[in-house]
């Protein structure tokens, strides 16, 4: 069906010259917060809930909501994309910078690789340097509010420089490896890394 | 692959059942018909070549070449607002299908069926009654569909008659949010009280379709299995959160 | 609306996997790798999120059958079908 197109029809994308330049490649901006669920929404007591650090660490760490929260905190403000190609510009999480919880933690020397797991099952992977010095967040607060379930509350991992599905919704922790170990989307045809800027979406990109 | 390739369809009717739901007739070239409760996938594409998909019930009884589609438009959709708003005669829209092969129901199955839809969920049942009545068939058949109010009964005149016809159709309404003046019938969501009056018993082993709104689905088949009817013949198909009726 | 009002069923995979796989699968068995109860396709739950598709056993909630697509290609985890059986006269003309 080359070349066919459907007479009159735009989609809900709308972007100023301004948002554009802020736009990765093939990027549209979205005003709204999509959800997107790929199974039920984990539904975790805060009294239950634990972020632990884990795996190649000097001190493997477990901290409560309120232990969480008792750590220095930490924000961010800018501008996400996701893998499906829409981008929210100039949104804001808050919560405590990954930096604070692997320090606490102590990665070991050959630590290279995490991964991420979560309620509900789902797991991403990162290279270590992408979640170090300043680029990535547990975050509980969105604009301002708490954030909701189906965005991943009560807490969910931040990694703002990749793309969204890097940011696990519903994180129960980090476990750091020698190693890559794809996860749930990553053994499924996504990008390893997931950069957004050299439009790094499926394997071979 | 032959039939399931995305081909070019044309629009040759565009009626507005009410306020919100549009019924799109098509012409689609070389079409090889369907059976009652398949859908089509629809696609969109824009100028610099993004594409939007989503998937329609066929509400038409087979017919040639022929086929129609039920569409709400949506407050917030992306695509339902174009099909519904924007699209006129002597458009074209690209379609792949008929597909789903699983929630059908065809004269020969039998019954005795029930027919259970809520909002835009009644269209592949529309299909389902259409054809049954287009080719005589007798099999007793019940249509239970859930509407926020009358004005959001879509094929309403089409139904009075098709449940007039004497032919072994009964269709009850029931009205969830607002009832006009004078209304007897049915006031509230669906449920087990209500299937039981209305529905078959679980003994005359009825066949049962449910469409529309994944909650008012899981809620219904949900109070069929506990009223004691066999889930291997309930068939459902959910159409996600489209609003509640 | 949560998550229940976004779930679906094997109806909403029905173009994609005529597409990939030449037969009308909704209608096709597959039995759970979890926990053995056999369905037709069109009846697993699916969680179609934009990046991809979950269907999952309506049983015991395991992931029967992962899709995704992406350019030229997709993408198939059947890890969790323990078995499927394809009746050749629901194979579409080709």
């Amino acid at each position: 069906m080359g070349g066919f197109i459907s007479r009159g029809f735009r989609g809900r994308r709308r972007a100023g010259a301004e948002q554009a330049a802020r736009l990765p490649p093939g990027q549209y901006a979205e005003s709204g917060f999509p959800v997107l669920t790929a199974g039920p929404t984990p539904r975790v007591d805060l009294a239950d809930w634990r972020l632990k650090v884990e795996g190649l660490v000097r001190n493997p760490q477990e901290w409560t909501w309120e232990e969480a929260h008792a750590l220095p905190g930490s924000s961010f403000e800018g501008d996400i994309h996701c893998v499906t190609r829409w981008s929210k510009l100039g949104t804001s999480f808050a919560g405590v910078s990954v930096d604070t919880l692997l320090d606490a933690a102590e990665p070991l020397p050959e630590a290279s690789h995490m991964v991420a797991f979560c309620y509900g099952g789902y797991t991403t992977n990162l290279p270590l340097e992408d979640v170090r010095g300043g680029k990535a967040w547990v975050v509980w607060e969105h604009e301002g509010k708490p954030l909701p379930a189906e965005h991943g509350g009560p807490a969910r991992l931040l990694v703002p420089h990749l793309y969204f599905w890097k940011s696990a919704k519903w994180v129960a922790g980090l476990r750091l490896l020698d190693h890559d170990a794809p996860g749930f989307w990553e053994s499924l045809g996504y990008h390893n890394r997931g950069d957004p800027w050299r439009e790094e979406r499926y394997w071979g990109d | 692959m032959g039939r399931l390739s995305w081909r070019l369809s044309e629009v040759t009717d565009v009626r507005h059942e009410n306020a919100r739901v549009v019924t799109l007739a098509l012409q689609v070239p070389d079409w090889d018909g369907h059976l009652p409760g398949q859908h089509v996938d629809v696609r969109l594409t824009a100028e610099d070549g993004y594409q939007a998909e989503r998937a329609y019930s066929i509400a038409s009884a087979p017919d040639g070449s022929r086929v129609e589609l039920a569409v709400e438009r949506l407050d917030d959709g992306e695509v339902s607002p174009y099909l519904a708003g924007e699209l006129r005669r002597g458009d074209q829209l690209e379609l792949r299908g008929p597909v789903g092969g699983y929630f059908v129901w065809e004269p020969d199955r039998g019954g005795p069926l029930l027919l259970v839809g809520g909002g835009s969920g009644v269209a592949p049942l529309m299909a389902m009654v259409r054809h049954r009545a287009a080719t005589g068939s007798q099999v007793p058949t019940r249509l239970l569909y859930s509407s926020r109010s009358l004005e959001d009964v879509i094929f309403r005149e089409e139904l009075e008659r098709l449940d007039a016809a004497g032919d072994g159709l009964t269709v009850t309404h029931t009205l969830t949010r607002a009832q006009p003046p004078g209304w007897t019938g049915y006031a509230r969501r669906i449920d087990a009280v209500m299937l039981e009056e209305v529905g078959w018993r679980p003994g005359e082993r009825p066949l049962v379709y449910v469409c529309g709104p994944t909650r008012l689905v899981e809620a219904v088949a949900g109070q069929l299995v506990a009223l004691g009817h066999d889930p291997a013949r309930v068939r459902t198909e959910r159409f996600g959160p489209t609003g509640v009726p | 609306m949560d998550e229940t009002d976004l779930r679906l069923d094997g109806n909403a995979l029905a173009g994609m996997l005529a597409d990939v796989f030449g037969f009308d699968m909704t209608v096709e068995r597959g039995g759970c790798a979890g926990c053995g109860a056999t369905n037709q396709l069109g009846a697993l739950l699916v969680y179609a999120h934009g990046m991809g598709a979950v269907a999952t056993c309506p049983s015991c909630g395991q992931h029967m059958l992962r899709i995704s697509r992406g350019p030229g290609r997709w993408w198939l985890d059947m890890r969790g079908l323990a078995w499927l059986q394809l009746d050749e006269q629901a194979r579409l003309p080709g």
